[in-house]
């Protein structure tokens, strides 16, 4: 897995890649624990997230949690297909505010 | 903390009397076998998507009972989350023993053995020390009756008292009604919980269907 991030005005673009699973986990965890200093403003880019696992979903709903007891806020975008998918099965789809794009996306991280 | 095997067979005994709450045997076996399948889950020793369960380490966890169930597990074809759950149900009523042996051992539990009739033996596991019960309990209201996005943790838990229908335990009958959308919601965000959630609630339409068809 890859995890990349960036500013853009207030809201931290992060970049995930490629496969979110057990073995991702840890480190996509410890990637994630800086970003969720204070209140963060989050836009996470899954375009290049290949796959995501049951491991990888809890990844993200912890972030969810943070961010909210934070009063901060997540968006995601990029969902392809099979991601897309597993999120509509799990109902993680209701848990995130889900963007069409990055402009979207960076709109109402803000 | 509890495992979740502790975690649901301690939510699963009436805290007056020490006996397990009105559940067909099989679907019990289901719980905890699935609460077994979970706690893997959550220390990252098996995975899976939509498709299928697999273990990604075998390594001891440190647990007897957990290294039982991976070793189950590790041993055979490939899984989906209802084999995987199938596969430890055999093991079901060890778990369910092991657990209250822990459980006692801690001081949450005392073991009563009794005879019923003067004839069959009983054993009941009345509530010594009801802390545990009452934090997870206060636990899942606030996550149940507000927006409050829960942790992995809180999440397999809904999916256990879903999968018994012991949503009373933790909420009034009238909460109960009102939260049932949020119930729902939130026992579909583990994958393995609905696995474990869709198999027991099957088991209880076969027996109440056979039990119709008696009556």
């Amino acid at each position: 897995m890859e995890f990349a991030h960036e500013q853009a005005g207030g809201v931290t673009v992060v970049r995930l890649a490629g496969r979110l699973d057990s073995a991702a986990a840890p480190a996509a965890e410890a990637s994630f624990a800086p970003l969720l200093a204070g209140a963060p403003h989050l836009a996470v880019d899954l375009s290049g997230l290949d796959y995501i696992s049951s491991a990888g979903l809890r990844v993200l709903l912890v972030v969810a949690k943070r961010v909210q007891q934070a009063s901060g806020k997540v968006v995601l975008f990029g969902l392809v297909p099979n991601v897309r998918e597993i999120f509509a099965v799990s109902g993680f789809d209701r848990i995130f505010t889900v963007a069409e794009d990055a402009a979207a996306a960076l709109a109402a991280a803000q | 903390m509890l495992g979740f095997v502790e975690e649901i067979v301690l939510l699963q005994l009436d805290e007056g009397h020490g006996g397990f709450a009105d559940l067909p045997l099989a679907a019990a076996d289901i719980v905890i076998a699935g609460a077994a399948v979970m706690e893997l889950a959550l220390q990252n020793r098996v995975d899976s998507d939509l498709q299928r369960l697999f273990v990604t380490d075998r390594s001891p966890t440190g647990d007897a009972m957990l290294d039982d169930a991976v070793a189950r597990l590790a041993d055979g074809g490939e899984l989906t989350t209802a084999s995987a759950i199938e596969r430890l149900t055999g093991s079901a009523a060890a778990y369910r023993e092991e657990a209250l042996r822990r459980l006692v051992a801690k001081g949450i539990l005392r073991e009563e053995n009794g005879r019923h009739f003067w004839v069959f033996r009983t054993r009941r596991y009345p509530v010594v020390d009801d802390t545990e019960q009452r934090e997870v309990r206060a636990r899942l209201r606030q996550v149940l009756l507000t927006e409050e996005i829960p942790d992995p943790r809180d999440v397999v838990l809904i999916c256990l008292i879903e999968a018994c229908e012991l949503l009373g335990l933790v909420l009034s009958t009238d909460e109960a009604a009102a939260a049932r959308a949020r119930v729902e919601q939130l026992s579909r965000l583990d994958l393995i919980g609905q696995a474990v959630t869709r198999a027991a609630a099957e088991i209880r339409f076969l027996i109440r269907h056979a039990a119709a068809s008696v009556f």
